[in-house]
């Protein structure tokens, strides 16, 4: 989640080709994408799509270390193929399925600011959902910056060491539930500011 | 674990569609039951609480591919009608990361939300029977897991009959002398076609490890809890049923 931070980077600072099309484009590309994931069934087409949106990503010049989060969902993946006869073309199926959907988001997300996105969904969805969506994704950076303060007070009270599991559970419970407690705190912040500034269930968002 | 992590389709196109469906009805439904200014003061919570659930579902106990939810406790916090907006929320931000489909995500809601809805009655529950915060807040969690894992497993077996389309079709795909050889195997193979797809090993791996997951976020969640509630008592309102 910490490469979460690199994501926006990217998206901001990013002056690839992909970064200046419109995010109206690059959410209607990421439609034909899911489509395509949705209705091919052989593997060289979903090859063919993983391909192109490997071209993409190396081309869009999105740094490196965020490649690997496209990677992660295969970990949940792996459980879903013992529903099968352990049968190669099944797995490499639904493994494609799975890096195609998360190159894709992932693409989309590195070179499109979120509030770029969250202005165009706000279009066709309804305002509360998208207001929800947006101080959510705010928050997740402010809770980051709680978690890194804490990480310190966890290092000093032994950190998360297997050998001591126990205390490790202790200890990183304690770390979310100070991360809880200051998030509540925060909310309530956020709620006197936004009230001051006249928010009444919708965000605006400046044009470019 | 209650998160159905299936890529993009995977699922039958009715089954998925049924889900949005679902889940959109319930919220609007749900909507209906705070005011305007209600919602507005509630959002930065839920945005928070949505956040720390974010963040758990990063951290992958790669072993047991399992990671905690935090749900029961968003559900405790928030209430059993914005934790399924909190859930919704959730669920497009991990689809947007990759984590879970994008089409998957009305049926992860009502997935998840049964764990937040349901943890925050049987917590309320267990605190009144037992009084004892850490047996409440311990049985709520796993009950709660137990019940959307349970939900899970029921989502992920109405689309058998696609699955096995899937699998066939791919069996269909071979060389020309491969088909000849495998003529020979057909006839057996038939026969165990009709269990081509084995969602009884798949349940006999999901629970166990759905166990052990569900033990360990009911202790992590007692203990979240047990903090907050020694340096914050008031958050929990447990005062309600003092009397």
């Amino acid at each position: 989640m910490i490469q979460l931070s690199y994501l926006d980077y990217s998206a901001v600072e990013g002056k690839s080709f992909l970064h200046r099309f419109s995010p109206k484009v690059k959410l209607v590309g990421m439609g034909f994408v899911l489509i395509g994931i949705i209705t091919l069934r052989n593997l060289p087409a979903l090859f063919a799509v993983y391909a192109i949106l490997l071209a993409l990503f190396f081309l869009s010049r999105v740094p490196i270390k965020i490649f690997s989060l496209t990677f992660y969902p295969l970990v949940f993946a792996v459980l879903f193929i013992f529903i099968s006869r352990f049968q190669i073309q099944f797995i490499l199926l639904i493994f494609l399925k799975v890096l195609c959907g998360s190159t894709g988001v992932v693409l989309l997300l590195a070179t499109t600011p979120y509030p770029s996105i969250f202005s165009n969904l706000g279009r066709f969805l309804p305002s509360l959902f998208v207001v929800a969506l947006f101080l959510t994704y705010r928050s997740i950076f402010i809770l980051l910056n709680v978690l890194e303060e804490t990480q310190h007070a966890l290092y000093f009270r032994g950190g998360i060491q297997w050998r001591h599991p126990w205390r490790s559970l202790i200890n990183i419970s304690s770390a979310f539930g100070h991360l809880i407690i200051k998030g509540i705190d925060a909310s309530e912040k956020m709620y006197e500011s936004m009230v001051l500034r006249g928010f009444e269930n919708k965000i605006h968002y400046r044009e470019k | 674990m209650s998160h159905i992590h299936l890529p993009d389709g995977v699922l039958p196109v009715w089954l998925w569609v049924t889900g949005f469906t679902g889940a959109i009805l319930v919220g609007v439904i749900l909507s209906k039951f705070f005011k305007r200014e209600d919602w507005s003061r509630r959002l930065p919570l839920l945005g928070m609480m949505a956040a720390a659930m974010v963040l758990g579902a990063s951290v992958e106990i790669v072993p047991i591919a399992y990671h905690v939810n935090l749900t029961v406790i968003s559900g405790i916090f928030l209430g059993p009608t914005v934790v399924f907006l909190a859930a919704f929320v959730v669920n497009v931000i991990l689809a947007l990361f990759g984590h879970g489909g994008i089409t998957v995500i009305g049926l992860n809601t009502l997935t998840l939300s049964v764990e937040g809805i349901l943890g925050y009655f049987l917590f309320h529950l267990f605190w009144r029977i037992f009084k004892r915060l850490t047996i409440a807040i311990f049985l709520a969690t796993f009950l709660s897991l137990l019940a959307s894992t349970l939900s899970m497993i029921g989502v992920v077996s109405l689309g058998t009959s696609h699955y096995e389309e899937i699998i066939r079709q791919g069996e269909g795909e071979g060389v020309l002398e491969f088909r000849l050889l495998k003529e020979r195997e057909n006839q057996q193979k038939e026969e165990s076609m009709k269990g081509e797809v084995n969602l009884k090993r798949f349940i006999a791996i999901l629970l166990p490890l759905g166990f052990l997951g569900w033990l360990l976020e009911g202790v992590v969640t007692s203990l979240i809890v047990r903090y907050i509630y020694r340096l914050r008592p008031d958050l929990l309102r447990l005062g309600e049923y003092a009397s």
